[in-house]
């Protein structure tokens, strides 16, 4: 446990346990506020609730367990009412809980998942060890109409099939909508991590996508 | 005496010498994230290169499929009660 002091016209303590620091650091600590109860209720009426859809979807698919989810989120909601103090109101909620939600799966989920991660070494080494991670050759054929043609399920399963760290830079930044620079903060990577990240990603889901569409028919320029 | 209507004709190249910094380019773009140079460049000569054509409609077409195809499951009621539930208990 450590405590963090607070700009000294707002003197008092609070004292955070030390897995928690991780969750709620330093950059999302610019201010202190003291809420009521009221106050705090509010805020996470207004502010965190109507995220809720958003990050049970984020959390199922880091997790892919319904139970492990319905933890995760809830472990999410009840860190971030204890620390709301730590919240400015009127900022980033979504951002904020999305940084909270994916420390905890970092810190309490992934170590015991029921499901051991489904790495591809070889895939990853060769992506990583790639130009940038713009290897375009294995994806070029590829075409716009087979994906078109791909049902949600397909597109799913591509998404769920790449390594975790990949799968959740697409999350991030194609279906819940985060600019570059909120996922450097949720990530905590530079934005040029952002970008090589989700570049490397894109490639190893276009491939993905590929075999699908192969698997099923669809044309490539194979 | 009619008069041919003035046109230009615009090569398009079938190879793109720039492939990966176009990729950067176009994915920044779909992204909202490009920067005025990238966005002029793509600009002046998407009409130009036939591989940076398709491959922005491909970008575009994955990232509308994420957005669009995979299913988004409601938070389970009975997981909003229990985090109010234990909400009220902390409060």
């Amino acid at each position: 446990m450590f405590f963090v002091y607070l700009p000294i016209n707002r003197t008092f303590t609070v004292a955070i346990p030390a897995n928690m620091s991780d969750e709620i650091e330093e950059t999302s600590l610019p201010e202190i506020a003291a809420y009521d109860e009221t106050e705090k209720h509010d805020i996470f009426n207004r502010e965190f609730m109507p995220h809720i859809n958003s990050m049970y979807n984020f959390a199922f698919r880091l997790t892919m367990d319904e139970d492990d989810a319905n933890d995760l989120v809830q472990d999410t909601y009840l860190k971030a009412f204890r620390f709301i103090a730590s919240f400015e109101r009127g900022t980033n909620a979504k951002a904020w809980l999305f940084r909270i939600l994916k420390n905890s799966f970092i810190n309490d989920y992934r170590k015991r998942s029921k499901e051991p991660a489904k790495v591809d070494y070889q895939e990853v080494e060769t992506t990583y060890n790639s130009d940038d991670g713009f290897d375009t050759q294995a994806t070029s054929d590829l075409r716009t109409e087979s994906v078109q043609d791909l049902i949600g399920d397909e597109v799913a399963n591509a998404l769920n099939s790449l390594p975790v760290d990949f799968r959740t830079v697409i999350i991030l930044c194609d279906i819940e909508g985060f600019t570059y620079e909120e996922m450097a903060k949720i990530l905590d990577i530079p934005i040029g991590t952002v970008r090589s990240r989700l570049h490397r990603a894109r490639n190893l889901l276009k491939d993905k996508l590929r075999n699908y569409a192969l698997s099923m028919g669809y044309k490539t320029d194979d | 005496m009619s008069v041919a209507p003035e046109t230009s004709v615009i090569a398009v190249k079938t190879q793109c010498e720039h492939h990966a910094e176009c990729m950067k380019a176009i994915q920044a773009i779909l992204d909202g994230e490009a920067t005025d140079d990238q966005k002029n460049h793509f600009r002046q000569n998407i009409d130009k290169c036939m591989p940076c054509i398709e491959l922005y409609r491909l970008e575009k077409c994955v990232k509308e499929s994420l957005q669009n195809k995979i299913e988004k499951v409601p938070c389970p009621k009975n997981l909003i009660a229990a985090i109010r539930s234990k909400l009220d208990l902390m409060a």
